[in-house]
């Protein structure tokens, strides 16, 4: 058992995948303790805030300030007001006008606003123009102009009245340092649809999933071993009945079933530890087979034989004399359950019939709601893309597992 | 040949006991639900509705369409002949369309998307493999940690990865739908360029998953093969490697398509999630409307409509395997 | 004397395992056979003989490598050359080999006429299809085997008719040396004594000039090799015609081996079984005396680090050991 260990710990394989396994799981473990609270709370009102650390405006006025001259201030606000779109439009407007423009470069934000300022007028209807796009040009100018405008902001504060009083002068140089402010968010991941710390539901979610994947291999392993072992074992007419069974559901595709006890059991009922029992019922019959099969390789062996001429009880035997033979096996099996597990979740939360949404998050959930509300077509990859990502990389690391464990046992598939 | 004949007649005696089964679980899983259905769609239908007798009325009538006011064996029967009439019922959601009428119309896009898809995945991904086991050193190191990691992206995963480079970002292709949303299905060039570049991306994104977990396969597979003794004498001939490694594929291969039937079931589920992305007019986003809309009668049919679809695609590779394989024809035609 | 068809001259071979070990498997073996001589080489299993058999083809792939030695076929010294030069012109036209596991060594998945086109095509390119079956037809005629096995698939022969087929194929193109490992160990009785049949014919019809039989089965070697060599952890411990290694073997474990056999002749000393306690040692490290003096009764404090000397008799017969024969024959009187 040691050396068996010792030799699985030693394949390449094995090692990078349970390395990368047991980082999710820590991070599940960890990340909680750093950032503690309901991952479903919607901190966000809106949807989809883009990854990022978030300052409070309103503290940050009430911060005390430090003035900073920055040479490069001024461009830096001039690059961040006037997007690519603004430059490639005032370039319209410009071909639209007849001005040369020979030489321009885009980036060059100075020669593009002194070109701007001497020849936009807004009187000025350019052929085939449209009376929207004229519209445009004027927001556009107006906001150019305000690049220009004081190196001031007042803010004041509004009294019931509605008079207005002065607190606060903040000019152009005036800096303050993050970590006085009151209030810092650091949403490294953005928030969703539903305005909730992506980050933090993801690595609660990560967690569910990875429970909904062992459960339901725990179960298709455990219906699996038992009726491999009695099928290998007992033979006979059990055998018959047994592989009968085995047979048809191998070739019934589990994901119809799964889709149709899903659908029978209803939206109420399903908690996650039932949809992870239902894929557990739909996914056993590759665990029997390869069970049965390796139970007949074993059952006419000596010591098997020896067990049974000194009368022990048909329990025994199998507890001591063939499970130790096929525990590798069970094991390969049992890891490539809670993977297909997880991914059974994900497509069965993807068509609608995943877990009952309100309690907790799932992978499949987080992608169904990403899906739901178009991330994938506004641009908002964190709430999708580290999803997959996810459910990849668990996967990934389990058959990795796998395929290092075969290698250790499976002496033929050796590099 | 009588091997043959007893061959096919086991297969074809499994292939009608697999569909009996099937059709009984689809027919006796939805009625093992705890609440009504019948209620419940009532519920759904009456929504906002104040007249009970109406609401009576609602019921009745979905009564009478799922029949389940008569007795459960009289159910099934009534289920079975319908089904074999080519009668699934109606809608709800897409009231007052027949089921089969739905289906019918979503069932050739599912086919023609998913069975080139997967053949082209197997393939490729037997190819890769093949040349990943040959060359072993250096080329294996990189490809099987690829494939290995390719084969672990679902399918769902690939096709919004695919949709947001190709389609959002570069804008190469459309992203939803089977064709432009402005067009009727005709025969016209102009429609069939749109579909032809609406299949682009659901094509390829089960194409680069089924990749990966074949290739992956078609490797221990090959290795198996060059290790196995015939190899090392047929070198001992003086026969040269190219044609070595033609037998060595050739073996590995032919199990690669029974792996290709039992893998084929497991594979669907994925690519119907993968149509859902993409707004695919198959079976998977009939599917996917059918469970928003609870429309039980759709959601039926469709399930029964995939594991019928499964069940023959494996009974097909499986006589086919028996044809090319002499090792199958050896074990299984002297029984 | 008859012209020297096969000798082998101090060769060395090793395998390097997985953890970059060189295992001296083959280490300074020389011999030689004579044109219709057949020669038989014996000991336990991982003695080497199995090793020896690959390493004499010339064509080396891992783990398996090449060190020093040659190997002069009628005149040819193919250890030196090409391995591209030695699969084209030696193997199978020179030199065969039918393995071990007869029962694996042909594609499964191949018609019989298809290897022998194959075979036949690699060194002779152009080979008409229509002669290359009339002169497979011919030859497994002459060897006694049916007709209609080459349009068979190899899963459909029997073990005994594998391995005959096997023999046949390997000796289609008359090679001058046949290498047989354990040709006949895996059969029942009948079909051993077939396969035994057969090469005495191959032999006496001229098909093959001279034979390397390697065998566990010692009372085999008496009866089919006019020559015997025993083999021990990589080396040639004795050699000698079968009649004198069987009933007067010299060096102490020739000695135990044979006495460890029951041979159904008069004479024989058959009423004592004798097997010799221990274990081979280790060949990534193998010991600096002489490797037998662990398992040795009669070893001397010396044989454990003096180089040991080959006693040669000059008629071919030789032995390796310390003790001279008197010494030992004195031993062997007070057991």
């Amino acid at each position: 058992m040691k050396n068996t260990l010792r030799q699985v710990f030693h394949a390449p394989k094995f090692v990078t995948g349970f390395v990368i396994f047991v980082l999710i799981l820590l991070t599940m473990f960890i990340y909680p303790l750093v950032n503690p609270g309901n991952p479903l709370e919607m901190i966000g009102v809106g949807t989809f805030a883009k990854p990022g650390i978030y300052v409070s405006m309103y503290d940050a006025t009430n911060t005390s300030m430090e003035t900073l001259r920055l040479p490069d201030a001024d461009d830096k606000r001039l690059d961040k007001l006037l997007s690519q779109t603004d430059r490639v439009s005032m370039i319209d407007w410009f071909d639209a006008t007849g001005v040369d423009i020979t030489g321009l470069d885009l980036s060059d934000t100075d020669t593009l606003l002194t070109l701007w300022n001497a020849n936009y007028d807004p009187t000025v209807k350019p052929k085939g123009m449209t009376q929207a796009k004229r519209n445009y040009f004027k927001r556009l100018d107006a906001s150019i102009k305000q690049i220009n405008a004081s190196d001031t902001l007042i803010v004041s504060d509004q009294a019931e009245d509605g008079t207005l009083t002065e607190v606060r002068t903040i000019s152009k140089t005036d800096y303050v340092n993050t970590s006085q402010v009151a209030n810092v968010k650091a949403l490294p991941l953005g928030t969703d649809n539903f305005g909730r710390d992506v980050l933090k539901e993801l690595v609660s979610a990560a967690g569910t999933s990875i429970q909904i994947g062992l459960i339901a291999g725990a179960v298709a392993t455990l219906i699996g071993l038992t009726l491999g072992l009695l099928a290998g074992y007992v033979g006979g007419t059990c055998d018959d009945i047994i592989m009968f069974i085995t047979n048809i559901f191998t070739v019934i595709p589990g994901f119809v079933l799964l889709i149709l006890i899903s659908y029978s059991i209803g939206q109420e009922q399903r908690g996650a530890s039932v949809v992870a029992a239902v894929i557990g019922l739909t996914s056993w019959t590759w665990t029997a087979r390869s069970v049965r099969s390796q139970v007949i390789s074993l059952r006419n062996r000596d010591h098997v034989n020896l067990s049974k001429l000194s009368g022990h009880s048909l329990v025994r035997i199998i507890l001591t004399d063939i499970l130790p033979y096929i525990a590798s096996y069970v094991v390969m099996a049992f890891i490539l359950q809670v993977s297909s597990g997880i991914l059974s979740e994900a497509q069965l939360s993807l068509l609608g019939l995943g877990p009952k949404t309100t309690e907790v998050p799932t992978l499949g959930l987080m992608m169904n709601w990403a899906m739901l509300y178009s991330a994938h077509t506004n641009g908002s990859w964190w709430a999708y893309f580290p999803v997959i990502l996810t459910i990849t990389l668990i996967s990934f690391s389990l058959n990795l597992m796998n395929t290092g464990l075969d290698q250790v046992f499976n002496p033929t598939l050796r590099d | 040949m009588k091997g043959y004949r007893k061959y096919f007649g086991k297969k074809i005696l499994w292939f009608l006991i697999t569909l009996i089964v099937a059709v009984i679980l689809n027919f006796v899983l939805p009625r093992l639900m705890p609440a009504d259905p019948v209620a419940a769609i009532t519920g759904k239908m009456a929504q906002g509705m104040t007249d009970a007798s109406a609401v009576q009325e609602i019921y009745k009538r979905y009564e009478q369409e799922f029949g389940t006011n008569k007795s459960i064996t009289e159910q099934f029967f009534i289920f079975v002949r319908n089904i074999l009439r080519g009668d699934m019922g109606t809608s709800f959601s897409q009231y007052p369309r027949k089921v089969s009428d739905i289906i019918s119309s979503a069932i050739g896009w599912t086919i023609c998307l998913q069975l080139p898809a997967i053949l082209v995945g197997w393939l490729l991904g037997n190819l890769l493999g093949a040349i990943a086991a040959y060359i072993r050193k250096g080329f294996d190191k990189v490809l099987l940690p690829i494939s290995l990691f390719l084969s672990n992206v679902p399918a769902f995963g690939m096709a919004v990865i695919l949709l947001v480079i190709f389609g959002v970002t570069l804008k190469v292709a459309p992203i939803a739908g089977g064709y432009a949303f402005d067009m009727i299905p005709n025969f016209s060039w102009r429609f069939i360029r749109s579909v032809i570049t609406h299949y682009q991306l659901p094509f390829w994104s089960i194409v680069l998953v089924s990749i990966g977990g074949q290739a992956v396969g078609m490797r221990s597979m090959s290795i198996y093969e060059l290790n196995a003794d015939y190899v090392k004498y047929a070198r001992f001939l003086g026969i040269k490697d190219r044609k070595i490694v033609g037998y060595v594929f050739r073996n590995a291969m032919l199990p690669q398509v029974t792996g290709l039937a039992l893998s084929i079931g497991t594979m669907i589920g994925g690519a119907l999630v993968a149509e859902i992305i993409f707004s695919y007019p198959g079976l998977g986003s009939t599917m996917y409307a059918a469970v928003t809309a609870a429309d039980y009668p759709l959601i039926s049919a469709t399930t029964l409509i995939i594991t019928i679809m499964v069940l023959v695609v494996t009974f097909l590779l499986d006589i086919v395997y028996g044809f090319i394989d002499p090792r199958v024809k050896a074990a299984q035609f002297d029984i | 004397m008859g012209k020297i068809m096969l000798e082998v001259k101090n060769l060395k071979t090793k395998y390097v395992t997985r953890f970059h070990e060189d295992v001296y498997a083959v280490d300074g073996v020389s011999f030689r056979i004579e044109e219709g001589k057949s020669l038989g080489v014996a000991g336990e299993s991982g003695c080497g003989k199995s090793t020896l058999a690959l390493s004499m083809m010339g064509y080396y792939f891992p783990p398996l490598h090449y060190i020093s030695g040659d190997i002069i076929i009628d005149g040819t010294n193919i250890s030196g050359m090409k391995p591209d030069d030695v699969r084209k012109n030696i193997l199978g036209t020179e030199i065969a080999y039918i393995p071990q596991a007869a029962m694996n060594a042909l594609n499964p998945t191949q018609r019989i006429i298809r290897f022998v086109t194959d075979v036949i095509r690699a060194h002779d390119p152009k080979a008409d299809k229509k002669e290359i079956r009339e002169r497979a037809e011919a030859r497994f005629a002459e060897l006694g085997l049916p007709r209609d096995v080459l349009d068979k698939h190899a899963v459909e022969l029997s073990g005994g008719m594998k391995q005959r087929t096997v023999i046949a194929v390997s000796t289609i193109l008359s090679p001058k040396v046949l290498i047989a490992d354990e040709p006949s160990s895996a059969l029942d009785v009948t079909s051993q004594k077939m396969v035994i049949k057969m090469m005495r014919e191959l032999m006496e019809k001229g098909y093959i000039k001279s034979m390397l039989f390697i065998t566990h089965e010692l009372p085999l070697l008496y009866n089919v090799t006019d020559d015997i060599m025993v083999m021990y952890a990589g080396q040639i411990v004795e050699k000698g015609t079968a009649r004198e290694m069987v009933f007067d073997p010299v060096h102490p474990y020739s000695h135990g081996l044979m006495g460890s056999i029951l041979v159904p002749e008069e004479g024989t000393r058959g009423s004592k079984l004798t097997a010799i306690p221990g274990t081979p040692p280790n060949l990534k490290k193998p010991p600096q005396g002489c490797r037998f003096a662990e398992r040795c009764k009669f070893a001397r404090p010396e044989c454990r680090y003096q180089a040991i000397p080959e006693t040669d008799f000059g008629d071919g017969r030789m032995y390796r050991c310390l003790l001279g024969v008197d010494q030992l024959k004195e031993e062997y009187s007070h057991e």
